[in-house]
Order: structure tokens, then sequence, then C-alpha cells
């Protein structure tokens, strides 16, 4: 096993060692440390997403002054490629998500609501808040409670991200000690200063995995500010893929029999039969990262398909799917590629076209209202 | 005899001769280890390059037997390999058509090892600029900071850089044959002395020890080159390299045994500025690759299935069609354009009936892209005539370019020998290697 080149900043500052383990439930002895070791393993992808994103931030490919603050010291210069692939990702969640939020135009404005699967770094919540895009929307995050615990943390000692809009406030809800198997680390967020102290924004200290098999976990409520009554959004960029297949659909499927008017965003790998694809599975096997979906979803169908099995079909929604290169071609204006195109020059166009359909975002909704701008992407 | 009575040398002379040879000898043992050798000898290496390089013109003019080599990339290890597969220099001629730096990890020593071999088998190695030797695209790309890691400073990317305004623009390979000849490269262990029929063979298709995974002989029309022939079903050794982006031509003409006609080898292709290889002569390459014009072009401009010339997606350079390439071919007396530039998942592709070829010679690309490399042996042509008189250029221009269906006739193309191979294992030979890890979205 070698480790990863890059060792995750994240994991480092927060100790994971020290707290490794508490609390899991889950076995012992040699078994723990390997799970443990491929546990900080997927974490460092966290911190390669991180560092990819403030690369595309410091050439100007996307504007988000939040990405620094994730990234010890001054970052790593990445190719123009992966530069321009942070681009097309950020742009088409971006499009989709504003999408779903523009519907928050409406009068009486309808509260939304956005879960974030393995949300890590994402610093997702914190640029719609600079937009003024939060005013109906609560946002909540899952990840690994070492994640959770320094995210919170380097948000609170940064007064950009912790300040927010002055009608908010931090707050740490330390978890019930009544639930034996829940993690020890605190969910924490921002509630609305006035009146309902609402949640606004929650990060929830959660080895996902185990949400769909936790007795104590059945309710929603188990879930600081979960709501299940509002036209509510779930993202994995590069989440769900790390799971085992039917573990994924699993978490899926939680949230979906809880929360009838539900979509979904997937961002991940497809396409993993040719030889890119081979050496891709191969080079993070090398860091100890392996894709059960990706073995299993090998195309834009496939991964259509997946949604239908999960409740997201035409007949009560619908789906859509792009690979990244044909977002990048059809989606983004041209005088946008040609500012893109500007910023660094991108020479390598036939491994961007390899790389770009490589990757595949896809989304679906179930559920009457709330989902109208989505079916005009469509 | 000794080489001092051979030679007439004054001793004084001919000691430091031997003494810098000597020198060069360690310097390429060094780098054949993957190690840097140290700023001051860079600094002389390149300074005695450039003043070989100075005496070449823009258009080399190489004889064959010669291997020609596409894309590099730093990835000294399968450089390795290459030289493995095709035999090692001096023994056998090599052609590297330029993007030696960037995007690998070992820039320097691939780069620096391949200038040594210049320095030292002057008339054995021909290395010609592609667009990543540049100060402007070092700098994105990767060869700038791998300097910078290495020495602690800009100096050695500096004097490399100064290398690279000398490098030729092109080559031009006279005397191949259009038979397959013998080769210093792998070939497996023959039953008889002699394969009877190498003779009517157009493309031979090897893999990485030399055994051969398909041949196809001249005149087997297979139009429309893009499709991939079936391979033949009792000779696919190593079926994963997958059929060749080619088939034998239908265009080529000419008996068997003869020179075939010249071929150009330029890193990425055509110009609109350029009608024929003097034009290429003319220009004055001293100087950093420029953003437009004929230079930029050669460069930077890829072939594609358009009519004409297109803009390219590249930002630089152009997209040129079919007919430019046959128009331009039989107005400079071409059999065929080699060229590499462009990542090709076979490590080979012909196109537009044979009359341009993409190599491609960097296996498993930045690690990441899980493609097969080659390298393209054109053999000599036996009659020791190679160096025959020839006018690139000057032939058939009273037309100003404009080809009358009658005149449609190509000089037969040269046999050719593709050997594909893929990458090195990391720790193969003992090599220090660290682990690369390429990027993905995570």
């Amino acid at each position: 096993m070698s480790a990863p080149q890059i060792p995750n900043l994240l994991a480092s500052r927060g100790g994971p060692r020290s707290r490794g383990g508490r609390g899991r439930g889950r076995g012992g002895g040699s078994t723990h440390t390997t799970q443990n070791r491929k546990d900080l393993d997927i974490q460092s992808t966290d911190t390669d997403a991180a560092v990819s994103r403030l690369s595309a931030v410091s050439l100007g490919y996307i504007n988000d002054p939040y990405a620094a603050y994730f990234v010890n010291g001054a970052g790593t210069r990445r190719l123009p490629i992966i530069n321009r692939g942070t681009y097309t990702r950020t742009t088409a969640l971006d499009i989709l998500i504003n999408a779903f939020l523009s519907e928050s135009n409406d009068t009486p404005p309808q509260k939304r609501q956005i879960i974030s699967l393995g949300a890590g770094t994402d610093t997702r919540y914190f640029r719609l808040r600079a937009q003024n895009k939060h005013r109906n929307l609560i946002y909540h995050e899952f990840d690994f409670p070492t994640v959770c615990t320094t995210k919170s943390r380097i948000v609170s000692s940064n007064e950009a991200l912790s300040k927010g809009d002055g009608n908010a406030t931090m707050f740490v809800e330390p978890t019930k000690p009544t639930e034996p198997d829940s993690d020890p680390e605190p969910e924490w967020g921002f509630r609305a200063r006035d009146g309902e102290s609402e949640t606004i924004y929650c990060c929830h200290p959660l080895d996902l995995r185990r949400l769909p098999y936790s007795p104590s976990m059945k309710e929603l409520n188990s879930f600081h500010g979960i709501q299940s009554d509002i036209p509510t959004l779930l993202i994995s960029e590069c989440c769900l893929c790390y799971l085992e297949v039917d573990n994924a659909r699993d978490v899926v499927k939680w949230f979906a029999n809880r929360i009838p008017s539900l979509g979904i965003i997937l961002y991940e790998p497809i396409g993993v039969d040719s030889p890119f694809g081979q050496m891709m599975v191969a080079n993070l096997a090398a860091r100890n990262i392996t894709m059960p979906t990706v073995k299993v979803y090998k195309n834009l169908r496939d991964q259509k398909d997946r949604l239908s099995e999960m409740g997201f079909t035409d007949s009560d929604g619908g789906q859509g799917g792009e690979t990244i290169e044909r977002i990048w071609d059809q989606w983004v204006s041209s005088e946008e590629k040609e500012r893109v195109d500007s910023l660094e020059g991108l020479d390598e166009v036939e491994e961007w076209q390899m790389l770009a359909r490589h990757y595949a975002v896809v989304w679906g909704w179930r559920g009457s209202s709330g989902w109208e701008s989505w079916k005009e992407l469509l | 005899m000794s080489d001092l009575d051979r030679y007439k040398l004054h001793p004084a002379t001919f000691l430091e001769l031997k003494l810098r040879m000597n020198y060069q000898h360690r310097a390429i043992a060094q780098l054949r280890a993957c190690r840097p050798i140290p700023e001051a000898q860079v600094r002389e290496l390149c300074h005695k390059a450039r003043e070989l390089l100075i005496e070449e013109g823009n258009v080399v003019t190489v004889t064959a037997p010669v291997t020609i080599c596409g894309d590099i990339h730093g990835q000294f290890h399968d450089l390795m390999e290459l030289f493995r597969v095709g035999g090692d220099v001096p023994d056998t001629n090599y052609l590297f058509m330029g993007d030696f730096v960037d995007r690998g990890f070992y820039s320097l020593e691939s780069f620096l090892l391949l200038l040594c071999l210049k320095v030292r088998y002057p008339d054995r190695m021909t290395l010609i600029r592609g667009n990543h030797e540049s100060r402007q695209i070092t700098t994105v790309y990767g060869f700038y900071d791998e300097c910078l890691r290495k020495y602690g400073s800009a100096n050695v990317w500096r004097y490399c850089c100064e290398v690279f305004d000398y490098l030729a623009l092109g080559a031009i390979v006279l005397g191949a044959s259009t038979s397959l000849g013998e080769s210093k490269g792998l070939m497996p262990e023959k039953s008889s002395s002699t394969q009877p029929d190498d003779e009517g063979i157009e493309i031979e298709l090897l893999n990485h020890t030399g055994g051969v995974i398909d041949r196809f002989p001249r005149g087997q029309a297979r139009n429309g080159a893009r499709s991939s022939p079936s391979t033949k079903s009792s000779s696919s050794p190593a079926a994963k390299t997958g059929p060749p982006g080619t088939a034998a031509s239908g265009y080529s003409r000419g008996s068997v045994g003869n020179t075939s006609g010249a071929v150009l080898c330029v890193h990425g292709g055509l110009s609109p500025l350029i009608d024929g290889i003097d034009k290429i002569r003319l220009l004055d390459r001293k100087q950093e690759v420029p953003h437009d014009g004929a230079m930029c072009d050669l460069l930077w401009s890829d072939p594609d299935e358009i009519d004409g010339w297109g803009l390219s997606p590249r930002g630089a350079g152009f997209l040129f069609g079919a007919d430019i390439v046959k128009v331009f071919n039989h107005a400079n007396d071409l059999s065929m354009i080699a060229r590499a530039h462009q990542l090709v998942m076979e490590g080979f592709k012909e196109m537009f009936d044979n009359s341009i070829v993409t190599v491609w010679s960097a296996p498993n690309y930045c690690y990441r892209c899980g493609n097969i490399a080659a390298i393209l042996e054109l053999s000599e042509d036996g009659s020791g005539e190679s160096m025959l008189a020839r006018s690139n250029g000057e032939v058939n221009r009273s037309d100003g370019g404009v080809m009358k269906p009658s005149d449609r006739v190509l000089l037969a193309g040269p046999a050719r020998r593709y050997r594909v191979f893929q990458a090195a294992p990391q720790d193969s030979r003992g090599m220090p290697a660290k682990k690369p890890v390429a990027d993905y979205f995570l």
C-alpha cells in the first residue's frame, strides 16, 4: 500500500488517529486499522479536490474566495486539463443548483433544502451565501466526523466564513449521549439570529455507510434541522462512488423514503472498461482507493437506469445526464469558452476529450412541484 | 594502428578528444541511470549542442535506415523501453520528432540524455522541435518546475530553452526502401534465415519483443485508412495491442525494393503559409516558438477529416485535410508525412490513404491514458544510392500546386515497420522511480 502523494491536510489538522475508532462499533484489531487507513485514503480525495479547486481559482477559472481557507499553504498548480475539468464540473453543478434554487423567486417563497453527501471542504454553501441565494435555503452536509470537525475549526477561525451575512450565528449541537453508536463529534452550523432561530446550515458528522443500517438513525429528526416537507436536492460529487453498490443505493433510498419531493445530482467517473478507465482504476487502487459503483454503472445509460431504480423516473419526475465533455461543448457559452481558453491555453486536446468523457453528471427528480426549472433544462 | 596514427592527430588534441569522449561517456551513463548531471555539465552540453545544431538546416536531411519516434514527454523509463525495443544508439539511427519534455516526471533526464546522444553521435541522432520545446509551454506543463525542483534554480531550464531555439523544424528522410530490410531492433528468432515474403510487405507490425502482430502486403488496397483492418486471426500474438489504425496502401505503386519517395518529418503538420519544403528552409527558426505564422503551424497543426484548412481547437496552428496533404506531397515529391503531436491510443495512425502518419511514443501517456506507443522503422534501399540527388520542392510546381486528376501519381510509399510497446514497469531494471500518481477529479 502506498501512501497518498498528497497528505490529507484536513486529517492531519484534525488529528484523526487520536480519535480513530471511538464509538464506531466496527470490529477491532487489524481489520479496524485497515478500514481506518482506507477511510483516510478516501478522505484524501477531498484534499485532492480542494487543491484542484484552489488551482482553478488562482488561475481565474472559477471565482471562489473561500477555496484558500481549506488548503494548507499556497496550493499546487494543476495542469490545464484538470483546471478545465474542475471548471466544467463546477459549472455543471452551478447550473443545476441555480436552476433548482431559482424557483425560490416564486411568491410566496418556497423553502428548499440541499443535502450534500461527502461534502468535505466544499465551499458551495458559502458561495451561495455570498450570492445571496441562501435566503430560502436549508443546507446540510454529511461527511466523516474528523472532516466535519476540522471544517468547523476552519470556519470558526476565519471571519469571512463564520460571520455569515450578519443575520446568522454559529452553533454547536452536542450529540445526545443516549445514543451508543453515534459519532462523538457534534453537529454544527448556522442558525438564524432572529426570532425562530431556524437552522440554515448544518454539518452532520457521520460515516454515511452506517446511515441505512443504524437503529438510532431511523428518523429524519435524528439529524438536526433536516425537513421532510420541502423540495430537497441530494448532491453526491464523487462521494457515493466510494461506497459499495448496495450501500450507496441504500443511502439514497434512506432519504427517498423520508422526503417525498426529492432530486439528486451524481457526479462520478464512467467508462471504466476503456484503456483509460482501466488505468484509472489501477492508479486509484495504487492509492488504496476503489470505486465500486463505477464497475457497475459503466456509462450514462447505466447511470440513468440507476436513478430509475432509485425512483427517479420519468413517470413521477425526470432525469438527465451528460458527460463532462458534452457539458463543456454544449453548456459553456462560446464567450466563456474563449475566456477560459485564454487563461492558460490548452494544448492537450485529445487528452482532455478522453478525460472529460470519463466523467458524468447525472440528475433526476421525483415529486410534482419544485422541479419545473429542471424540466426546462432537458 | 592506433587512433593517433590513423587520424594523424597531434597528441595534445588526441588527449583532449579522449578526455572529452570519456566525459561524454560518463554523462551518458549517468543519464541512462536516470540521474541528472551537474549544472556545469548541463551548461557545457547545451553549449556543444547549440554549436552542432546551428550548423543544421531548418530541414535536416536524413538517410534511411532510420527509426522515427513521436512524443516522449519526460517518460524516461519508457524512453529506455523504446531503446530496448528499437535497438540502442548508435546501432540504430533515431529521429525524434519533438516534445521531449513536459508532463512526465523525468523531462530533464530524458532531454539531456537525447541531447548527450546527439552530441556523441550527431549523424545517428536527429532531434527536431516540438511545440513543448518552448519557454512558454514548459512553464505551464512541468519542465520549468522540474528544473527548479532538481537544481534549485532556473539556470538549467534556461540552458535547455536556448537549445530548443536551435532545434531543426523538420527532417526529410531519403533513401527509404519500398521493402522491409534488416533491423537492429528486437526481432523474433526466425526459423529460416530469411522470411521469403519480406519483399512484398508494405506494413509490418511488431510487438515489444519483436514478434509479428500483423503484416500487410503492398497493393492490398484498403482505402479509407481510418478503419482498422481485420486482424489476421492466425497472427495475433499480442492481441492486446489491437489492430493498427492503418491499412496497406491502395495508392502506393512502384516495384518492390526500390527507393521510395521522401518522407517529411515534422512535429505538428502543415501550414497554409508553406507550400513547399524550401519555404521551411527560409524561415528564421532561432527564436521562441511564435504564437502564429509558419513556424508555429509546423509545430502545432493537426490533420483532420475536413476539406482544406480549419481552425484548430488548440488555439494555435491549423487543421488540414486530405486534399492539403496530397497536394503538398505531390508538389514536394513526398510519399508520406510522418508527424507526432497527437495522442493515438494504438501508438500510430495512418490517414488519408497512407499519405500521413501520426507516431506517438509515450505509452500510458501521463501515467493515465492507457495507450500503447509506437516507433516507425524505415529501411535503407540497399542500392547504395540513398544519397541520390533530389530536388525537394522544385518539381512540378508550375501548376501552382493545383493537381489535375491525371497528375495524381503518388510516389511509392516506403515499407513501414511499426513496433508497438507498452509502458515500462515502474521499477524495471532497478531504476529509481517514485510511484507516479496521475491526477483525477475526486
